[in-house]
């Protein structure tokens, strides 16, 4: 199944080294050539076929394939085109990101830049999450630098191509993060999802048609212009190919971003790299792909992380955030900081994840505090029920699966609440 | 024209259209077709945020919103499948577990959606044990209505109304989640011409307005279908009627001429029907001011004989009338029958205006002007002219619209008359000239039809009865006909009678007899009459 040497890393194999964040220090390592090479001599259609062999899926959580993602955009130019870069970065657990927008700007700006020239955009947005301060002023350098260059701008690297590259910065909902959502508060609205259809690619930011592709989803362009399909499809699996970078936090001893292929396993992951839970603790659950997608209990870690492995046991990859949860940890408490988070960030327009995510977190509570019943853990899971697949967009269903989740895995901490009327977890972190 | 199949019945539709839209146009949505929803709404954008009109449909294995699923041809699609009853009852459960249950004090009750829905597709036992939200039940949000914060279901129909028909744009969803609600910028209150219309399209309690919130239980009205006679558009209402009163009106949908709304100056326009000023009965007005109650029938002898006193000394040819566009197409033609007889042609008219605007409101401030241009009469300026020369010594006048148009000093003018009877429906300086003042009849007490501004003909039906004697403007000239010994006035007066003779002496009103005219009303033939 895994086909790549053991660590390989491509995307943040020079993040260490301060110069890569710069132009000339971009160059030095090769940088700028792939998109030279892109503008220069292939097509757009060229890229978006190499693209699509390569297999690249999206690596924002919905892992949907980027190259046929590009493909939907209108050819033809009766009116502006746009792409966005969501650099939004809003799911709990995740923070890869924000390395590559600190450590390796150009490498997103290049691949933007290809994503331009495939798919006829004239400007891309970058959305950047408004906590993302820092993060925004690095990339606003590299892109000063880019135009300075000659890179960016009226003729990018000389070719006649034009394209602008522009940061708006978010206020701070995670709501923008979905694409559609991003679309509204990029255009000054208050970030809510947009029905569909009509799609982006039809309909997009201000009217025009649009791509939005994920921060590290554009750092994966460059490498697959300048080593070609075959290399990428090299790493990961068949179905799944290329690194990720996975942001491990929570109980373990080496909390951090570790790039590695797609299919390596949750456990080696968890143990090897991120070097296992603190001395004379267990790990009791592990969320593998930022807070929205079902936890997996300790006995089931030997899951390759791609999504074909990881639906088998009803989860995803999301975002690739590993979050890991020793044996001190109530998971009803971890139930009520879920439902309450997804409470207080719903938009409020569908009436399933309005009130849903709040009955949610209040039956939560109530088991927590230890006044639920039984009967409780039924609703609940009903509620999700009613919750899922029913709505505008898929935050409903990041908010019901962690609950379905939980009560899958750790039904007995939930019982053992009714039960004894009070948590039974006293050394578990603080509400 | 794609086919596609609802429950096992075909339908041809419309290209382009969503499956709600579809249904809509066919007449047959919630008659015929049940698709519950709430944020949709067929003159508003589309929402697709309420999420209770999913429907299954072949071929697509998640269940559809009907507001935004484009029809496609062979569509087959099942409103009342077992998957979409549960889907409709846990977005019912949904929206109740917050909801107030204080129906017994709300205003809705009887005519909320939430109810309806509630008992046709919910749970009839609540399974939630925690605390419902508590918010706001008072919010003032302009000189029109008033919010409460707990009823909202944020179907934001109001919110898409303020921006999309009268473009002010007024509310917006304040907060996110469940804290989501409804809110008005600070000083920035719901005030313009339309406001009133939110309450209309508030599926719930939320929004009333401060005319109607806790004058009467709904259920205790008769809903008429009327037309609003403030000014020429003549929007479709619905007249809410107990005991004897008009207590609101709320827009009655027609695509031809108001859509689903109507301006506030309008809605409120029912309260002229019961109003302190309305001439509440016949009487005979003697020169010092004072007034004589007289029964309609003495009151006939006194007009008839003071114009035959005119006849009697300047001919028939100095008898004039001032026709009115607040009367009815038969008034009217009664009243052109009755100079015709009486061998006068000695007429006019003319119609107050008001502020208008490119949405609803027409500049003429009357409902009828435009059948007074059909039946012949011209301006009211030549005929004054007439009586200040004395050619015309005797005038029968309708309304009182005159001051309007030509100010205080039209009583100058009337007051050389020999001759002043008004047909009128409510007091004016002009009551102080006449020898004999009729009470008239407004549109709302009475059979008849009106003409509006771009020519449609629609009908009016009695929804009171004035509690004193007054009678319609046809009414009273089809007497004074009668006691002038005119010919072609025999009989009692009956409007569908007068509607079938105009139809049939009328080329233009062909079809609109109120026999013959639909709910809809039915235009002119022939050009536009503007």
């Amino acid at each position: 199944m895994q086909k790549a040497p053991y660590v390989t890393s491509y995307l943040t194999e020079h993040t260490g080294d301060d110069a890569f964040a710069t132009l000339d220090g971009y160059r030095a390592r090769g940088g700028w050539e792939a998109a030279r090479r892109a503008l220069t001599e292939m097509s757009p259609d060229q890229v978006i076929e190499l693209v699509k062999s390569s297999g690249l899926q999206g690596r924002g959580g919905a892992g949907f394939s980027t190259g046929l993602k590009w493909s939907f955009m209108p050819k033809g130019a009766d009116k502006p085109k746009y792409l966005v870069c969501n650099a939004d970065e809003s799911e709990p657990g995740s923070f890869k990101d924000r390395l590559l927008l600190e450590r390796a700007p150009h490498q997103i700006l290049e691949g933007i830049l290809i994503g331009a020239w495939a798919t006829g955009a004239e400007k891309t947005f970058v959305y950047v999450r408004g906590e993302y301060a820092y993060p925004a002023a690095v990339l606003q350098r590299a892109i000063d630098e880019c135009y300075q260059a000659g890179i960016l701008g009226p003729s990018c690297l000389g070719t006649g191509f034009r394209h602008d590259v522009v940061i708006t910065r978010g206020a701070g909902a995670y709501i923008c993060g979905e694409e559609t959502g991003l679309l509204e508060s990029l255009e000054g609205k208050k970030g809510q999802p947009r029905k569909k259809p009509p799609f982006p690619a039809q309909f997009g930011a201000f009217g025009m048609p649009t791509t939005v592709n994920n921060v590290e989803t554009f750092s994966h362009v460059p490498h697959i212009v300048r080593k070609g399909a075959e290399w990428f499809r090299g790493f990961g699996t068949e179905k799944s190919p290329g690194t990720t970078i996975f942001g491990v936090s929570g109980h373990v001893r080496r909390p951090g971003l570790y790039e590695l292929p797609l299919g390596t396993r949750l456990d080696e992951i968890v143990f090897q790299h991120a070097g296992g839970p603190p001395e004379g603790r267990k790990v009791k659950g592990v969320i593998p792909g930022g807070m929205s997608m079902p936890i997996l209990p300790a006995s089931q870690l030997d899951v390759p992380m791609a999504n074909e492995f990881l639906r088998e046991r009803k989860t995803m990859l999301g975002t690739g955030g590993v979050m890991v949860m020793d044996d001190t940890t109530c998971m009803v408490r971890v139930g009520c900081v879920i439902t309450y988070f997804f409470r207080d960030e719903s938009c409020g327009q569908c009436t399933q994840c309005r009130e849903g995510t709040g009955w949610l977190h209040k039956l939560m509570q109530r088991i927590e505090r230890g006044a639920g019943t039984l009967e409780d853990l039924e609703l609940m899971l009903d509620v999700a029920g009613k919750m899922e697949g029913q709505t505008i967009c898929a935050f409903a269903d990041a908010a019901a699966w962690p609950v379905q989740g939980l009560l899958r895995h750790f039904r007995e901490d939930f019982e053992a609440h009714v039960k004894h009327g009070k948590c039974p977890f006293p050394e578990s972190f603080e509400l | 024209m794609p086919k596609i199949v609802v429950d096992g019945v075909s339908y041809e539709v419309a290209e382009g259209r969503t499956i709600l839209q579809a249904l809509d146009d066919l007449g047959v949505l919630m008659n015929g077709v049940d698709i519950p929803h709430y944020c949709w709404h067929p003159k508003l954008t589309i929402d697709g945020s309420c999420r209770l009109c999913q429907v299954e449909v072949e071929g697509i294995p998640k269940l559809q919103i009907a507001c935004n699923t484009l029809v496609t041809e062979g569509m087959v699609i099942h409103t009342q499948s077992e998957r979409v009853r549960k889907a409709r009852e846990g977005v019912m459960e949904l929206l109740l577990i917050n909801h107030p249950l204080d129906c017994p004090i709300c205003d809705q009750a009887g005519e909320c959606k939430l109810q309806d829905y509630a008992f046709e597709y919910g749970v009839p036992h609540a399974r939630t044990r925690e605390p419902r939200r508590a918010a706001k039940k008072r919010v003032d949000l302009g000189p029109t209505i008033v919010f409460d914060q707990e009823r909202c279901i944020l179907c934001r129909r109001c919110v898409r109304f303020c921006r999309e028909v009268p473009g002010t744009g007024e509310l917006a969803v304040f907060q996110r989640g469940d804290r989501s609600t409804i809110e008005t910028a600070p000083g920035q209150p719901l005030d313009n011409d339309y406001s009133m219309n939110v309450a209309d399209i508030c599926p719930v309690g939320a929004l009333t307005t401060k005319d109607f919130r806790f004058k009467i239980r709904v259920w205790f009205l008769e809903e008429l279908p009327g037309v609003c006679t403030g000014c020429a558009n003549g929007c479709n209402v619905y007249m809410g009627v107990a005991n004897n009163r008009v207590y609101r009106y709320v827009a009655r949908r027609n695509d031809e001429v108001n859509q689903t709304w109507i301006c506030d100056d309008g809605r409120l326009s029912y309260k002229r029907i019961g109003a302190e000023d309305r001439i509440d009965g016949h009487a005979l007005q003697a020169p010092d001011g004072r007034r004589q109650q007289l029964s309609f029938d003495a009151a006939i002898a006194q007009a008839a004989a003071a114009l035959r006193g005119v006849i009697e000394r300047k001919g028939p040819g100095a008898i004039g009338a001032i026709a009115s566009p607040h009367a009815t197409n038969e008034d009217l033609f009664v009243l052109r029958r009755f100079l015709e007889a009486l061998g006068s042609s000695q007429a006019g008219f003319t119609v107050p205006t008001w502020r208008a605007d490119a949405l609803l409101r027409k500049p003429e401030a009357a409902a009828n002007g435009a059948g007074c241009r059909a039946l012949g009469f011209g301006d009211a300026a030549p005929l004054l002219e007439r009586v200040r020369g004395g050619a015309v010594a005797g005038l029968v006048v309708l309304g009182h619209d005159l001051l309007a148009t030509f100010g205080p000093s039209v009583l100058e003018t009337l007051r050389t008359l020999d001759a002043l009877v008004l047909l009128d429906s409510h007091r004016s300086e002009l009551e102080g000239l006449a020898q004999v003042v009729f009470a008239a009849r407004v549109p709302a007490e009475k059979h008849g039809t009106l003409t509006n501004h771009a020519g449609r003909v629609q009908r009016v039906v009695p929804a009171v009865e004035p509690p004193f004697e007054a009678q319609a403007e046809g009414e009273i000239l089809w007497r004074l006909a009668q006691a002038l010994e005119l010919p072609g006035f025999a009989g009692e007066w009956d409007p569908y009678a007068v509607s079938r003779e105009l139809a049939a002496a009328e080329p233009a009103f062909t079809g609109c007899d109120l026999d013959s005219l639909p709910s809809e009303g039915a235009p002119l033939r022939g050009a536009r009459i503007d």
